[in-house]
């Protein structure tokens, strides 16, 4: 017996040293030379012919509870590399290299770190939340190298630094021109709020809603609030439907957002729904059905929009992944197309000429609209506002 | 393995935040009680240290200190009603209270409700413009500064780990130590031998509470942004989990859990897609070959084959 467990317990222990040892080598097959890099090293080698060879990491909310985030955008991000090989060809060769955050910002953190010192990338894409850009940004801005958001929309991500970029349009941008929109046509002047007050995301579209409510003189009615994961929000709606507004804006993540809109309808409030940047996901018909049926929401990706650069792009991505892509796909597509255009601007695979070229993009016009940069690296561009009609989301009008 | 790039060093650096953490539950472990409140300690710490270093500019280290004094004297008034709970009772008391603090922190002004707080001061920088001042520069040490900066923080979570860990060895074979082992191993033998069993539960839950808190405060000012929602149920998981992993037994079992735990994820990156299923199967393996954990009391004298008579019996008793 006690032979057994001795044998057991060093079965223990060389499970642990094998660990070690596989830590150990897992990291020692990675180019030796990067302990001394220093940011201005040309990160990638530049190939034979002229042609530069550009390695891009990417950091993706790639495993848990929103992987499927992470997975629309590395299926948009490798549908524009396929592509912008073909075409730059003999100039340009980009490669990708995924690493998942988890969603946590340790990960996050870790893997920006990896991507940087170890694998030696000219910029990293990502990471999908906001609240991994605010802690892997400053790790990427400090070691100087171009990090490019393109799903984060709070406030401040570009305030990070100077190497901090994003294409992901900010909450207060994409509201306030849904707002305008449907003040313009419906006659809106009274106004409620409702939102997740656990969930950053949503906490930052209730306070650009409230902003701009007060920028615009409409008189705000209500403010209700919920928690995510909560299933009944009958007692907040009651509340808010006896001041009678005329729309009510909802700002949360989509499986709430459309549990909102369902409760609201049932509850007897006619009033207009608009809601955040959440509800750009085809889940909201699933959940809030009919219901749904005249919610306003602004993104920066319609794919019922009728342009032929988004047409190509829905038919290519249907054609390679058999479903319609979303916004998140999009802007992923669209920032591969944006490093392509200012790695070719630079010449070279190097962090900060690329920085420079992305810190002067203008008027780029990509499937998600289009996108200058302003003198503090901000989007500029145009939010499609669009309306749910029939199980789908339309462009309104 | 080449020790000075930072991303190793930012993986060591986690390895022993966690580490410290992982002291703190087997402290609050070492007396029998089964605290779910870490998370709930760490996020007192962790705000009042980045409010007090932010916004009142209070010195880094000191603004660390009063965080884990803060989550001390909450773990305090906490203590008084619920250490009179045992096991699952205690468990479910502490989680609650964790989710309570997680709340109040979502709906406070001051700590910018769900948004967190960003932009906080990192503690390589901070130690960096000390270094500055001492005319220790980066350049002239033949690496970059941000090389210094990871070396810098690292160094200092080395040196501040080997403080906790000894002072831990040192209470384990203190009177106070004995008394937790004696509280562990039965609490009804603990009283009629005349120890005053309320008393060291208290004292292990607010140390354990300290340590915490003082966790909370470093990683803040390592990963230089915090909201409510880092400090859930799931960090709650993931420090029980290293004292599960590990065994609960003495000192080096959560401290080879929170190792193992926090180096997997970045030892298993290269699996990509597969490594959440790897991990789980180590999880899995783990608890079906060693149910109290990788490593015990007995372990490390069947290693050496060193068997001080019966020694290792006791120990066999605990968790």
């Amino acid at each position: 017996m006690k032979g057994f467990s001795l044998l057991k317990s060093l079965a223990t222990i060389s499970l642990g040293a094998v660990l070690m040892v596989g830590c150990s080598s897992g990291n020692s097959a990675a180019p030796a030379a990067n302990g001394g890099s220093t940011p201005a090293q040309t990160p990638a080698a530049e190939g034979a012919g002229g042609e530069v060879t550009a390695q891009i990491g990417v950091v993706g909310f790639l495993s848990g509870s929103g992987a499927a985030y992470g997975e629309a955008q590395k299926a948009g991000l490798e549908l524009a590399l396929g592509e912008l090989n073909e075409a730059n060809k003999g100039k340009l060769k980009m490669e990708l290299k995924f690493e998942d955050s988890g969603g946590e910002k340790e990960g996050a953190i870790n893997a920006v770190n990896k991507l940087i010192n170890q694998d030696n990338v000219v910029a990293i894409i990502g990471p999908t939340l906001s609240g991994e850009m605010f802690a892997a940004g400053p790790v990427a801005n400090e070691a100087e190298v171009p990090i490019f958001g393109i799903s984060n929309t709070s406030e401040g991500i570009n305030d990070i630094g100077e190497y901090v970029f994003r294409n992901s349009l900010p909450e207060s941008i994409a509201i306030p021109t849904a707002m305008k929109a449907a003040v313009e046509k419906k006659g809106i002047k009274k106004v409620a709020l409702i939102y997740a007050s656990n969930d950053d995301f949503s906490v930052n579209g209730y306070k650009v809603m409230k902003a701009t409510a007060e920028k615009m003189g409409l008189e705000i009615t209500g403010e209700a609030t919920f928690s995510n994961g909560d299933v009944d929000f009958s007692a907040q709606l009651t509340k808010l439907k006896q001041t009678n507004p005329d729309a009510l804006l909802v700002s949360a993540l989509y499986k709430e957002g459309s549990m909102v809109v369902k409760k609201a309808r049932e509850l007897g409030i006619t009033a207009t729904i608009l809601g955040g940047n959440g509800f750009n996901n085809p889940k909201v018909f699933e959940i809030a059905g009919p219901a749904a049926d005249g919610l306003i929401v602004a993104t920066p990706f319609s794919p019922e929009k009728q342009d032929d650069k988004v047409q190509a792009f829905v038919k290519a991505f249907e054609a390679k992944y058999n479903k319609k892509p979303d916004q998140f796909a999009a802007q992923a597509y669209d920032s591969l197309y944006i490093m392509s255009q200012s790695l070719l601007g630079a010449g070279k695979a190097e962090r900060e000429e690329l920085r420079n070229q992305l810190a002067q993009l203008k008027d780029f016009t990509g499937v998600s609209g289009k996108l200058s940069f302003d003198e503090k690296r901000n989007p500029i561009g145009d939010a499609v506002v669009v309306v749910a009609k029939d199980g789908k989301f339309v462009p309104f009008e | 393995m080449d020790i000075l790039n930072p991303y190793n060093l930012q993986v060591f650096t986690f390895i022993l935040l966690n580490s410290i953490l992982a002291i703190s539950i087997y402290i609050t472990l070492s007396t029998g009680q089964l605290s779910l409140g870490h998370a709930g300690f760490m996020s007192i710490g962790a705000f009042t240290a980045s409010i007090l270093s932010k916004q009142a500019d209070v010195p880094l280290f000191i603004a660390i200190i009063i965080g884990g004094l803060a989550a001390g004297i909450v773990a305090l008034l906490i203590g008084a009603p619920t250490l009179k709970l045992h096991g699952l009772y205690l468990a479910i008391a502490t989680l609650g209270f964790g989710e309570v603090i997680r709340v109040i922190l979502l709906n406070m002004k001051i700590t910018n409700g769900a948004l967190g707080l960003t932009g906080l001061q990192s503690i390589g920088n901070y130690l960096y413009d000390f270094e500055k001042a001492i005319g220790l520069k980066a350049q002239s040490l033949g690496i970059s500064v941000i090389q210094m900066k990871s070396l810098t923080t690292f160094v200092f979570m080395v040196l501040l780990f080997a403080v906790v860990l000894f002072l831990t060895l040192r209470l384990n074979r203190s009177r106070l130590g004995r008394a937790f082992e004696a509280i562990k191993a039965d609490e009804t033998a603990a009283r009629a031998m005349g120890l005053q069993v309320a008393y060291y539960k208290m004292l292990a839950f607010i140390i354990g509470s300290v340590l915490a808190g003082i966790c909370g405060g470093l990683y803040a000012h390592i990963t230089t942004t915090i909201t409510p929602d880092d400090f859930n149920y799931h960090k709650v998981v993931e420090i029980l989990s290293y004292a599960v992993i590990g065994g609960s037994e003495v000192v080096w079992g959560p401290l080879f859990g929170a190792l193992v735990l926090t180096a997997l994820p970045e030892v298993l990156r290269g699996l990509a897609e597969y490594k959440m299923l790897m991990y789980g199967l180590i999880m899995v393996g783990v608890m079906a070959f060693r149910p109290h954990g990788l490593i015990g009391a007995d372990t490390f004298q069947k290693l050496f084959l060193r068997r001080k008579g019966k020694a290792g019996n006791e120990a066999k008793e605990g968790m």
